[in-house]
């Protein structure tokens, strides 16, 4: 084993456990109920899922696609979309502020707000 | 460039386009995006071994271009085409350092820095940092993901897959 060998294993080692202490330190169970979607960097609603009635709504993108919003039982999450990869629907429900549901295709994010929003 | 050479370039083109295309039809077991096997870039690890970096530029990007075409997902091609560029980068330098007894390693870099790229790319066409969150899974999964790949294509080379010669370092 060379040194340049050892020295990449540390590195690679490093970043390893690295992400997992980040992911155990970021992982945190919301404390607010405040959900914005955001869009091309835009923020198009902000909801408090408490007060939220249960539906179903679309977004509809730029490029013509469309993610379908469901909010039911105070949680959300993308129920249908016609992009091709479907990793937003596959991801469920919104449960941390360390995983986002996020849409590459259509630019989209839904993740919990910092803090009351007018 | 020899004929012989080509073919063999073609082939492996050809064998990196089959396993991505197969591993679409695998389901994801993360919901999150850029969290996959990478099967197909066992192909890429060996060919960095075996060819010269002009050699397995053009095997990669073949491969990329055409498996977003076939597999459907052409958005995603500036996301598989960024990974592959830092990917091919990083492991084209790790290659001079590491030797074939450890390619998993090389191959583990190259799976971070696969992902590294696509991360950069996401918030620069997002505008948005909420995918940075998405980073540290991504960074494990491609731990994971890397070493398997780099032992599949360390067994390919090992096992004399196409001939035993190894590129030499110039």
């Amino acid at each position: 084993m060379t040194k340049g060998v050892k020295i990449l294993i540390i590195i690679v080692a490093a970043l390893f456990i690295g992400s997992v202490i980040w992911i155990i330190l970021s992982y945190r169970t919301p404390d607010s109920t405040y959900v914005e979607i955001v869009q091309n960097n835009k923020v198009l609603y902000t909801f408090d899922l408490s007060k939220e009635k249960d539906r179903t709504f679309r977004i509809e993108s730029s490029d013509g696609g469309w993610n379908e919003i469901k909010i039911e039982n105070g949680k959300i999450c993308i129920s249908d979309a016609d992009c091709p990869d479907h990793t937003c629907v596959n991801t469920g429900v919104l449960r941390s502020e360390a995983i986002p549901i996020v849409c590459l295709p259509h630019k989209l994010v839904i993740r919990f707000a910092e803090k009351e929003q007018s | 460039m020899k004929t012989k050479r080509l073919t063999e370039l073609a082939l492996l083109t050809a064998i990196a386009l089959i396993i991505f295309i197969i591993e679409l039809r695998i389901p994801n077991l993360v919901a999150i995006p850029g969290v996959k096997l990478g099967l197909a870039n066992i192909v890429t690890v060996y060919a960095i071994y075996k060819y010269n970096a002009k050699e397995v530029a053009m095997i990669v990007f073949a491969r990329v271009m055409l498996g977003s075409i076939f597999g459907g997902n052409v958005s995603a091609i500036i996301y598989s085409m960024a990974g592959a560029v830092m990917c091919l980068a990083g492991m084209l330098g790790v290659k001079r350092i590491v030797p074939v007894n450890y390619i998993w390693l090389s191959s583990i870099i190259g799976a971070i820095l696969h992902n590294t790229g696509q991360i950069i790319v996401a918030v620069i066409i997002m505008r948005s940092f909420a995918v940075i969150y998405h980073y540290p899974y991504l960074i494990i999964s491609g731990c994971i993901a890397g070493a398997f790949t780099g032992i599949c294509a360390q067994l390919m080379i090992k096992r004399g897959f196409m001939g035993k010669t190894v590129e030499k370092n110039k």
